[in-house]
């Protein structure tokens, strides 16, 4: 890989074009082993996650001396779970392509999606300037969504051992109002990063939802649903636009 | 009760599940790095991505970490730091806990009513709810991704391609303003609506949050540019959540 590069520095016009088709070729080769393997690491540690997740209640009963009860799980599944599957459809497909495949397999086993992970990614994809769709962002993303999983993990394991003395500090009423509003603070800051290079297109879902949440207030509950039907408005008006733009070109 | 759900077998088995994980995150790092290196990509970049990410992730990990020690007041702590660590979201976690002390019949979710048979109900309910993005990941990430084109596109090959390629980029921005969208439109509902059809007095903090972080992001993107210190790029996020958020305890 190297030598190739460095023939492509030294080599005249031909040679540089034939040995960037080469190296362009090595490379689309390399990626698609890479990105196999990571269908194949995904899939296993994905299965083993479940398994212990699964696994994990059942031996914790077995040591508490109760099992769970099968009846009452299902009757909660049926009234609160139902709503997370879909949502987890959703979140599935809006997701996926966001991230890659390493990137989804990892934000999978790992949670807190939308509070965390994806503008973690998104924010790593803008800094790194790689496009969506192409192998250095399918990498970036991973690096991104890996880096991001083991501080929460290190936080939270940290948090923990030293949960005793840190619990007055962080549950204490004057920072309360601050760690209700993480998500706020988020997306008001990612807001800026996205709406200046798209002013014209973010007034649209800006202006239905605004709308949309002071008329039926009571949707509030159900943010995270409505995404869904804000992304599809905003997809279909960069389409327009897009359409427009390259029309432009075209002509 | 609270004394056995913080027993050292339940810390070891949690622990155990965690420890995998956390190993399984390392070995996407290595692999992913490695991979950037062979395809020629810049090591800065790479190195950039993971140290931002990192400072990024700290705040809002900080966060969840306040979800464990709300749920550790009723199911102990090794539980919640599990459920928190993997694939947990601070805001279903409570919900579905919630939901499955009511249905198993202890009512509210406390320590003083919590038995064994409840508690391994309300973790397994816990567990499953939440599962199926993995579920799904599992059995369709391959064709999906195949079926989009991702990952494997060769963008530039043909005109027609290079068109598909460059709108996928702009439709995951698209779908990313509509996403921040939704949530700043909720505040905003929230604010004007929320006790009450446009009595403007529902809770403002959330809209004051947002408006803050925004203006110092603006200013912190503003001094990055100018002055082109792209370390502050790594940095902006994270700190202007923090002044957001310290805006709404002042």
């Amino acid at each position: 890989m190297k030598n190739t590069n460095e023939e492509q520095e030294k080599g005249s016009c031909g040679e540089v074009r034939a040995a960037a088709g080469t190296a362009e070729k090595e490379k689309n080769a390399f990626f698609e082993t890479y990105n196999n393997r990571t269908h194949i690491i995904g899939r296993t540690c994905t299965v083993i996650v479940l398994a212990a997740l699964i696994g994990a209640p059942f031996l914790i009963g077995l040591y508490l001396g109760a099992m769970p009860d099968l009846g009452a799980a299902g009757r909660a599944f049926i009234s609160v779970g139902l709503v997370w599957t879909i949502s987890s459809i959703a979140e599935f497909l809006v997701y996926t392509p966001m991230l890659g495949a390493g990137g989804s397999y990892l934000a999978f086993i790992t949670g807190n999606l939308i509070n965390m992970k994806i503008p973690c990614a998104m924010n790593a994809r803008d800094i790194a300037e790689t496009k969506a769709g192409t192998p250095e962002n399918e990498i970036i993303s991973t690096l991104s969504i890996a880096s991001s999983s083991l501080v929460t993990i290190v936080v939270l394991a940290v948090g923990v051992a030293a949960l005793v003395p840190l619990q007055p500090i962080l549950q204490s009423p004057t920072l309360a109002p601050a760690f209700d509003n993480v998500v706020p603070a988020l997306f008001g800051a990612m807001s800026y990063q996205y709406f200046r290079k798209n002013m014209k297109l973010a007034v649209i879902p800006m202006l239905l939802m605004s709308v949309l949440f002071v008329l039926m207030p009571s949707l509030t509950s159900q943010t995270s649903i409505m995404i869904i039907p804000s992304g599809a408005v905003t997809i279909g008006a960069a389409f327009i636009m897009y359409r427009k733009k390259s029309k432009e070109v075209d002509l | 009760m609270l004394q056995q759900l913080n027993s050292p077998f339940l810390y070891l088995v949690c622990g155990l599940i965690i420890l995998f994980v956390a190993a399984v995150c390392v070995i996407f790092l290595v692999r992913a790095y490695r991979a950037g290196k062979a395809i020629g990509m810049d090591e800065k970049k790479l190195k950039r991505a993971v140290t931002s990410s990192m400072t990024f992730s700290v705040l809002p990990s900080i966060g969840i970490l306040l979800g464990v020690i709300a749920l550790s007041g009723s199911l102990g702590t090794p539980w919640p730091w599990l459920r928190l660590s993997v694939i947990g979201a601070l805001h279903y976690e409570t919900q579905v806990a919630q939901a499955a002390a009511e249905a198993v019949g202890i009512g509210k979710l406390s320590a003083e009513t919590m038995t064994p048979q409840a508690f391994a109900t309300i973790a397994l309910l816990m567990s499953i709810c939440i599962m199926w993005g993995m579920v799904l990941t599992l059995f369709f990430n391959k064709s999906y991704l195949k079926r989009l084109g991702s990952g494997t596109e060769k963008p530039g090959r043909s005109g027609k391609k290079r068109g598909a390629a460059g709108f996928a980029d702009t439709a995951m921005s698209a779908m990313f303003i509509g996403l921040i969208s939704a949530y700043l439109g909720s505040y905003i509902g929230a604010f004007v609506s929320g006790n009450g059809s446009f009595t403007f007095s529902g809770d403002p903090t959330p809209i004051i949050v947002a408006v803050v972080s925004c203006a110092v992001m603006a200013v912190l993107t503003t001094i990055a540019e100018k002055k082109n210190k792209k370390w502050i790029e790594s940095f902006s996020i994270a700190l202007s959540m923090l002044i957001g958020m310290l805006a709404a305890i002042v």
